[in-house]
């Protein structure tokens, strides 16, 4: 982050970009905002917004904005965590047939397509739907959706208000994991911090095998988030609205470009959960398989299913009065404390599990939300562990084979489409995951539950 | 039906650009003797992040229009008809890109490009790197014809 902000303040700079800490100043300037544009522990540098950035907006203050920028391009990328009955040394023997398993099941990297067959029709039915389009085709259970922000669908989403590109774009991508930061790993649970929290959530002991994975809307958000930023161009020049960066580019909520991409961007949010939802039914076959007896008997329940770039409408509390608020979470994580109206009745009393995705070889943690949180940042935390090296710098300083070599060694199994990806994700090209959630528990603004420990990880 | 090219359409022009910093992104930078040849330059950026370019045969063809009210949202809609052509229906990976129509006079900036390549296909090509989008984000058009200086600098959301 201070690298960043260095390398932008260096006289005679060509090409550069906009530092992480410039970029959540700009946000906070924008017409609407109330309270602060927050960076999480994890910022770094992204496109409008900073990623690890929240910013709430008035909804009934007539000049407040929504950016797609705030969303991301990826929207509702997020993390799926499910939890297995098995243990570390259930799984170790079979270890890297599991891994081949679900990298076989699983469609990943560049170029992939779905293999769950889907037309047209289908799509838009799931666009409007969300997981009640997976329940019905029977690619998830009933509980599932429980357990997911939103329960897996927002009810907003409006397919008509979708492009034909974003349409033709998404068609084959749905149920692929996709490329980059995206991933599926085995687990291990390796440190219970809140036993009590733990178990309500499935989590019994040190050394049970869990299954994450990391995906979001492919294609369809990403054309979405696209198509948004062009109109809102128009809109921007219509209504007057002055930014300080030409890359916040934003319509007021309640303009039709506005409504537009709030509709769309819900059916874009539902697009990436039925792609989740498709994928945990993937997961569940390939460990059926393994393991010759059924995904129930295997108890591969949802533990959680959170959203780390959307935007969402939420009642909060502003200067001891309920205002209703348009969150803007890109990079960043609901935290939502116990007794939250919008968490599931099994996590009322523990706060909301947060599912924080670390990188290719390091740990990943469970987190719950707390009351502090809901005051300092909306209910917000961090995301994952967010970059530090840039892509080409670590495709310069980090060897293939060293990075491969350190993987094997920490026994972790790995199946990755790219090669070039491996030095891109290795991970110390990212922030360290642990002083992120650390320095969010130090915080208050979530609380750490569980850590978890890659035992294979199936990447794009 | 195999297409049937000419040896001047099979012929893969230098390579004019290359990848630059960025945090989580990639930044292209590209450059060439006109505009039009920094923006194919670009094009074929794009598509190298995707796979290794030389596993890339020219097999079929596709044409793309793109047009823009100034060179900056010409270059974005560019850029994003080739990734729509990668995206879906032909799935077309690209190793040469030739600006046919490139007006950047006027109201309405307009390129036609035809686009040579093959289907995408896993196995034969390596997978590289995914991009999601292209961005309006620290864009730059150097465009100075007395110097003869024409270089684009544009960051992909990978």
């Amino acid at each position: 982050m201070l690298d960043e902000l260095r390398n932008a303040c260096r006289p005679g700079m060509v090409g550069g970009f906009l530092p992480g800490v410039k970029q959540i100043a700009n946000v906070a300037a924008l017409p609407g905002i109330v309270g602060k544009s927050v960076g999480l522990p994890d910022v770094h540098s992204g496109y409008g917004f900073a990623i690890g950035n929240m910013a709430a907006f008035d909804i009934d203050n007539p000049e407040s904005i929504v950016s797609p920028g705030g969303v991301g391009f990826d929207i509702n990328c997020g993390v799926r965590l499910l939890r297995t009955n098995l243990f570390e040394q259930d799984v170790l023997p079979v270890k890297e047939q599991l891994a081949q398993g679900l990298f076989d099941h699983i469609p990943v990297g560049v170029g992939s397509k779905g293999i769950i067959p889907m037309n047209a029709k289908d799509l838009e039915e799931a666009l409007e739907m969300g997981m009640d389009w997976s329940l019905r085709e029977g690619y998830i259970w009933a509980e599932d959706k429980e357990h997911c922000e939103e329960y897996g669908r927002m009810l907003n989403a409006d397919p008509s208000k979708v492009s034909m590109r974003a349409k033709k774009r998404g068609l084959p991508q749905l149920g692929t994991l996709g490329a980059g930061n995206h991933y599926a790993e085995i687990q291990v649970v390796d440190e219970i911090y809140d036993k009590w929290a733990a178990c309500k959530m499935g989590i019994e002991e040190k050394g049970q095998i869990c299954v994450m994975i990391h995906s979001g809307s492919r294609g369809f958000g990403h054309q979405v988030a696209t198509d948004a930023l062009v109109q809102m161009e128009k809109a921007m020049k219509r209504d007057n609205i002055e930014t300080n960066d030409r890359q916040l580019a934003c319509a007021r909520i309640n303009s039709p470009e506005g409504q537009d991409y709030l509709k769309s961007m819900a059916a874009a949010a539902n697009f990436a959960w039925v792609n989740r939802s498709s994928m945990t039914f993937l997961s569940r076959q390939a460990f059926a398989k393994q393991f010759l007896v059924t995904p129930d008997d295997l108890d591969m329940h949802v533990i959680y299913d959170v959203s780390h770039n959307i935007a969402k409408v939420e009642e909060h509390i502003v200067d001891g009065k309920p205002k209703k608020l348009l969150v803007h979470r890109k990079g960043s994580t609901r935290a939502f404390p116990p007794h939250h109206p919008l968490i599931p009745v099994d996590y009322q009393l523990t706060g909301q599990p947060v599912l924080i995705g670390g990188t290719m070889g390091t740990c990943s943690y469970v987190l719950t939300g707390t009351e502090h949180g809901m005051l300092e940042t909306f209910g917000s935390t961090c995301h994952g562990a967010g970059r530090a090296l840039s892509r080409a710098k670590s495709r310069r300083n980090l060897d293939y084979q060293d990075v491969l070599r350190k993987l094997e060694y920490l026994g972790i199994s790995i199946r990755v489409a790219s090669p070039k990806l491996v030095m891109e994700e290795a991970p110390e090209s990212y922030k360290n995951v642990t002083d992120v959630v650390n320095t969010c528990h130090a915080a208050g603004i979530s609380k750490k539950c569980i850590k978890l420990r890659p035992i294979a990880v199936i990447k794009g | 039906m195999a297409e049937e090219f000419t040896e001047d359409e099979l012929t893969l022009p230098p390579c004019k650009y290359e990848y630059l910093d960025h945090t989580a992104d990639v930044q292209l930078h590209a450059w060439g003797d006109s505009l039009k040849e920094a923006f194919q330059q670009c094009g074929i950026a794009m598509f190298g992040y995707m796979t290794e370019l030389d596993s890339v045969e020219i097999k079929q063809s596709s044409e793309i229009e793109a047009i823009g009210h100034d060179l900056e949202s010409l270059l974005f809609h560019f850029l994003d008809e080739l990734l729509f052509l990668f995206s879906c229906e032909p799935f077309l990976i690209c190793s040469k890109v030739t600006i046919t129509e490139f007006v950047t006079e006027g109201e309405e900036m307009r390129i036609k490009c035809k686009c040579y390549g093959e289907e995408f296909r896993i196995g034969k090509h390596p997978q590289g790197t995914e991009v999601k989008a292209i961005t309006y984000s620290a864009m730059q058009i150097v465009n100075i014809p007395e110097k003869n200086t024409f270089e684009l600098f544009v960051i992909i959301d990978i």
